[in-house]
């Protein structure tokens, strides 16, 4: 059975610039967590997302070893950090963007991702909240 | 005489101009380390320095350097950990002699400084374009920089770590260079300790290098700063930055002073490797070009992490170049609306800008206006809710080429003080700033030659 949820529910993410290009990595809570991702993840998906804000092409490169699709967005923040109007002047909000698309995503799967958290706070500690 | 270790420990001491100063202080006393790298340059920066040095040319480099390396030098010196900064900016011989008055203040009698200049391409650019050269702007695919030749403030070629090694095998101490790219920072120490060289058998091991120098060079961007897993990381304000423990077979550990805040572990790696990243499978530097689908990551305990198996090419036989160019003004404004129907009353006043700037006839390139809690910092990708929101900020911004135009966001956003709707209030409106457009492009590496010289205290 397949849920339809936000991208968020399995996988992180970072973004910044480079130029006028926002670059933004998304890094998958589990392995299976990243099998779904890269099916579910389109450049048309991106782009229609962000409709007029991303002018240029999407580009996709998956990094099987870590486990992260990186996201690469053309002329995506305005001209550029220091020409830009936008309050998020480097696209570091880009990325938390992107993760609020949806995806479809199996439950099984879904439920391992959603336990990430818990085991991260279990391996690490939790410090706040 | 080359460096004769096994393994070598280099620290990250800054992401940024403005980066706070005690964890680089406790990296050198804490962290065993054998060098430590400072960052202070973004895309922006050296336009800002060339700005300053224009005015006064004692000037344009990061004024930072002075009290960073009167607390950095005296456990630095005493430790025998080598400093390599591009704090020099715009202005790297004068920030040395700067930093000789520190060291000689100090009586650190005997410390070799090594300055490294070549960078700054702004002298020869007329006579490359006069040659034929062309530039075109990688961002916007635009041929040639006849629009805005007469503009231009700053251009540096991102240099490797050439010139960096020269002065460290000549026994310098400190180097102080310009925009070297700060990813050299980190893969210089490396390439001299290890006696690498740029020739095909060190290929990868110099991708690793750059691997491990793209994670570590925005400090805490890898010990759980801006991290996703925030909750699980102790002690931010006292965060520790990172130490790369590098191998001679291209192996590196990551990890952190101990008693120190933040956190390393394969997920704030990760995050790390990922960012301000184009193309993984060539991320290109100018001491080799790194492929970071190869590259394995393991954790190796508490706030330890491996770096291993990177893969890469040869150094390219270009460099980038960032030109930065006057660009007109950008006048901002907020104002902010309390309950009730605060998003109602903040359109409204959207409503009376738009109605205002026709009236009085604004010429700007682009006009934004953003609601601050809605949907600033995501835009299109979110709804505007309607909600019964406690208060909610409108944010109107403007480019404008001249300051005059700019400035009239500030005046009508005051307006609104008074003509918009009750309970309206806004903190202190400030003064248009000048814009500094970026023109990335490339330069045959032959064109600029990295130099330096060496200095005694």
């Amino acid at each position: 059975m397949k849920k339809r949820v936000r991208l968020e529910e399995i996988s992180f993410a970072r973004s910044g610039d480079k130029g006028d290009i926002c670059s933004a990595g998304l890094i998958a809570k589990t392995s299976r967590a990243y099998k779904t991702m890269v099916d579910e993840v389109t450049p048309e998906k991106i782009k229609r997302h962000f409709g007029s804000m991303v002018k240029g092409s999407v580009e996709l490169y998956p990094m099987p070893r870590v486990e992260c699709l990186h996201v690469v967005l053309r002329n995506a923040l305005g001209g550029g950090a220091t020409k830009t109007l936008r309050y998020d002047q480097t696209g570091k909000a880009m990325g938390q963007a992107i993760l609020r698309m949806e995806v479809e995503v199996e439950e099984d799967v879904l439920t391992e991702a959603r336990q990430t958290m818990e085991r991260i706070y279990h391996k690490y500690g939790k410090a706040w909240g | 005489m080359r460096g004769k270790m096994k393994k070598i420990r280099v620290g990250a001491g800054s992401a940024f101009w403005g980066d706070m100063l005690e964890p680089a202080v406790e990296l050198v006393e804490k962290g065993e380390i054998d060098y430590i790298g400072f960052d202070h340059l973004a895309e922006l920066t050296l336009s800002i320095l060339q700005r300053v040095r224009a005015k006064d040319p004692t000037k344009g480099y990061i004024p930072d350097i002075i009290p960073w390396m009167k607390a950095i030098l005296p456990p630095a010196w005493e430790k025998g950990c080598k400093v390599i900064t591009n704090a020099g900016g715009a202005n790297p011989e004068q920030a040395a002699e700067e930093v000789i008055k520190i060291a000689r203040d100090l009586g650190m009698k005997g410390m070799k400084i090594g300055v490294v200049t070549g960078d700054d391409v702004f002298p020869k650019l007329n006579e490359l374009c006069d040659k034929g050269m062309k530039f075109p702007n990688l961002d916007t695919g635009e041929e040639d920089l006849d629009r805005i030749k007469d503009r231009i403030v700053a251009a540096n070629a991102y240099t490797g770590s050439d010139s960096v090694i020269d002065a460290l095998k000549q026994g310098a101490h400190v180097v102080i260079a310009g925009r070297i790219s700060d990813n050299a920072l980190y893969v210089a120490p490396v390439m001299y300790e290890f006696d690498w060289d740029f020739t095909e058998p060190f290929v990868d091991k110099i991708a690793s290098a750059i691997t491990t120098g793209h994670i570590i060079e925005c400090a805490e961007g890898c010990t759980g700063g801006m991290s996703n897993i925030w909750q699980a990381v102790p002690e931010p304000w006292k965060i520790g930055f990172p130490i790369a423990e590098f191998y001679e077979n291209g192996e590196t550990i990551i990890s952190k002073a101990p008693d120190t805040g933040g956190l390393i572990c394969e997920w704030t790696i990760k995050e790390h490797l990922v960012y301000e990243v184009l193309d993984p499978r060539n991320y290109i530097m100018p001491d080799g070009v790194a492929d970071f689908t190869s590259v394995k990551l393991k954790e190796m305990g508490k706030n330890r992490v491996k770096v291993s198996q990177a893969k890469g090419k040869s150094r390219p036989d270009q460099l980038k170049v960032c030109i930065g160019f006057k660009d007109g003004f950008i006048g901002e404004a907020q104002i902010f609306f309390p309950w009730p129907d605060a998003l109602e009353k903040a359109k409204r006043a959207a409503n009376i800008v738009k109605e205002r700037f026709d009236m009085i006839n604004l010429e700007a390139e682009d006009v934004r206006f953003d609601f601050l809690g809605v949907n600033a910092i995501l835009g299109e990708t979110v709804p505007i809710k309607d909600l019964d929101y406690n208060e909610v900020g409108l944010r109107v911004a403007a480019r404008a080429q001249s300051f005059e135009e700019a400035n009239k966001v500030r005046r009508e956003i005051t307006h609104l003080w008074t003509i918009s709707s009750v309970g309206a209030h806004m903190g202190v409106p400030s003064k248009p700033r000048p814009v500094i457009s970026l023109w990335p492009t490339l330069i045959p590496r032959d064109e600029v030659t990295p130099e330096f010289v060496m200095k005694e205290v």
